[in-house]
């Protein structure tokens, strides 16, 4: 994925680099046009000098050289003129310096003459310059000015769009808040916003309907399942059946019960995200452990051992605190290996639950995945995390998995 | 006893009375609101088995006005709702358990003998057994007179097995019985021999040996 800039800043970039391209190439031709408009007006002014050289020479007037600027040599042949640049030392400034040079040979009254002119180069160079520095400062000027107006104005025609924007990502299928977008004198952004309402209302549809869905279908499942349930049972009692089918029977009762225990959580889940249950209190969490531990005795679990200094309190509903507390330690339990212990660990906010295990699960971001099951077993509904992750998003307690010292570790952070 | 039992679904209706039969008891159906409300309002029961979802109506308000009238019927709601929200809906209407579908017939008469039990409603509070008696209120099981020491477990076991006497009970349906839904947590069943047998052993010391293991893996509560 490409760097992501941000829209002001790029559109700012792209100005700025226009108008420095821009500055660059004005100025190289200003230069070069200003050079040459300025070298022909040199020749023309070094041709005049010469023209009126000659033109005194002719009328046998006295022609002074003046070097380095005119030069007159008596010369015995003729050679064609000659124009160009040439560096001669200047006495008057005491240095080397570049100056035009027009060179012609003219025979005047028999004789002929070699006839110099020369202009000195630096003042029409400073001119050069200084036009060519003026269009910069003008440009950086200009492009500065237009720069920031153009970013404040910016900030100001998209605002409606990051405003928006900013709206859509505090977006949640769960909450039944309406966006709050704000509308725009600029048709696109206008039609945006609109889009962007009927998109969220049409997925805000989709998703109720699919949950009412789910609802339905786990709520009509119960019957055809009770009847199957109470049929089974009549078998069992109303005919004479072999051993072995009996075997089967109990099986199918089995059966039955885990998609019972599975309608059950598929209920819970819906019930959190129908937010339907609103009512939180104190929950002791260190006395609700214990009670629960009791109750694993009677099935024979007592390798669980709670370590406690204070009493945990979550603010919570009741009822998700006992289905938190059970999912966790029924995980514990079902996932721990032949050497059996679970040991939790309950203070001050935070309650965890570690069991003995081989390796790390493989892919833990998929733990809290409904029916993502790491180990194909029968006897997980592929929920019990899930729930468990719900549980937490719903208090923002936080909830994390981790492995170390062969120890799976599920601890949750009551905020 | 006389039970009416108002549920919509006639597959599930019969086979409920079919089981309840079984021990000799009047059982009476209704398939609809305006049915289930006219039996109720004409004749007396000992229990009624209501559905919460009659095609035609509520079954709560069917529960309130029996509630109004005080007519002295125990209620147990059926519900395909596992919600803790109806649960206890239901119980604040006065209704006397609820229970969710799916469920065991086993689990269903259990309830049944419970809430006749409490006395309430013509019921008895001992429940007997040749010479097996069960003290419901003190939770003591006697022996010709004699009484046996039972643990927690091992007196639900006995008074579950003797409100299904003659039916046979899977490990499942006694499992789902004594331990609700933490059942689903065991690897397998083994610890409900050992209840079931520490059970029998007791028992059959005093002479008492009516639990009878049905189908290799099945048991059964009954005379020889």
């Amino acid at each position: 994925m490409k760097k992501k800039t941000r829209l002001i800043k790029k559109t700012s970039k792209t100005f700025l680099l226009t108008g420095l391209v821009l500055a660059i190439l004005s100025s190289i031709a200003l230069y070069f046009y200003t050079r040459n408009l300025l070298q022909a007006q040199e020749e023309e002014s070094l041709y005049s000098t010469e023209a009126r050289v000659v033109n005194a020479l002719k009328n046998d007037k006295i022609v002074l050289s003046f070097p380095p600027l005119t030069e007159i040599i008596k010369v015995n042949q003729i050679r064609p003129e000659i124009l160009k640049d040439t560096i001669i030392y200047d006495p008057s400034q005491d240095e080397m310096e570049v100056f035009r040079e027009l060179k012609t040979f003219e025979k005047i009254n028999g004789q002929t003459y070699q006839i110099t002119v020369r202009y000195l180069v630096v003042e029409s160079e400073d001119i050069l310059i200084a036009i060519v520095f003026s269009n910069i400062a003008i440009f950086v000027l200009a492009f500065l000015f237009l720069f920031y107006f153009n970013t404040a104005r910016n900030i100001r025609l998209w605002n409606p769009f990051f405003k928006n924007l900013e709206q859509m990502k505090k977006f949640s299928l769960s909450s039944n808040q309406e966006l709050q977008l704000v509308d725009s004198d600029v048709l696109e952004f206008s039609e945006l916003k609109e889009e962007i309402l009927l998109l969220t209302s049409k997925v805000r549809n989709d998703y109720e309907n699919l949950k009412q869905f789910t609802e339905n279908v786990s709520h009509e499942m119960q019957t055809p399942l009770a009847i199957i349930q109470a049929k089974i049972d009549n078998i069992i009692n109303e005919h004479s059946i072999n051993n072995k089918q009996f075997e089967q029977i109990s099986s199918i009762q089995k059966d039955i019960q885990r998609l019972k225990h599975l309608n059950q959580r598929i209920n819970v889940l819906t019930k959190i995200d129908n937010n339907q249950f609103i009512k939180v209190e104190d929950v002791n969490i260190t006395k609700l452990l214990e009670e629960k531990i009791e109750n694993f005795k009677e099935l024979e679990i007592n390798y669980i051992s709670l370590s406690s200094n204070n009493d945990l309190i979550a603010s919570m509903d009741v009822y998700l605190a006992d289905i938190l507390i059970n999912n966790l330690i029924s995980n514990a339990i079902k996932h721990s290996p032949q050497e059996k212990k679970v040991s939790i660990i309950a203070e001050n906010h935070t309650l965890v639950i570690s069991n003995c295990g081989q390796k790390a699960i493989q892919h833990p971001e998929r733990l809290f995945l409904r029916f993502y099951r790491e180990v194909n077993s029968m006897q997980s509904s592929g929920l019990g995390l899930a729930i468990l992750k719900k549980i937490c998003d719903l208090y923002n307690f936080d909830l994390s998995y981790n492995f170390s010292e062969s120890q799976h570790s599920f601890t949750v952070v009551f905020k | 006893m006389k039970y009416l039992i108002a549920e919509d679904e006639i597959d599930l209706q019969q086979s409920i009375v079919t089981y309840l039969q079984r021990d000799g008891n009047l059982c009476e159906v209704a398939s609809n609101y305006e049915d289930t409300s006219e039996k109720v309002a004409l004749y007396d029961y000992d229990v009624i088995i209501l559905d919460i979802n009659l095609i035609s109506g509520s079954g709560l308000d069917i529960l309130k006005s029996i509630k109004k009238e005080k007519k002295d019927v125990g209620v147990i709601i059926i519900s395909a709702n596992n919600s803790l929200t109806d649960k206890l809906e239901g119980l604040d209407l006065g209704a006397d358990d609820y229970i969710t579908k799916p469920f065991h017939l086993a689990e269903l008469n259990a309830r049944i003998n419970a809430v006749l039990r409490r006395g309430k409603y013509g019921g008895n509070e001992l429940i007997e057994f040749n010479e097996l008696k069960i003290n419901t209120r003190s939770r003591t099981a006697y022996v010709n007179g004699s009484a046996i020491a039972l643990t927690k477990k091992e007196y639900d076991l006995l008074v579950f097995f003797v409100s299904n006497k003659g039916r046979v009970l899977s490990k499942e349906i006694i499992a789902e019985h004594l331990w609700g839904d933490d059942s689903d947590l065991l690897d397998n069943f083994d610890f409900i021999y050992v209840h079931i047998n520490n059970l029998r052993k007791k028992l059959t010391a005093e002479g008492a040996k009516y639990i009878k293991t049905a189908y290799g893996s099945g048991y059964k509560f009954m005379e020889d």
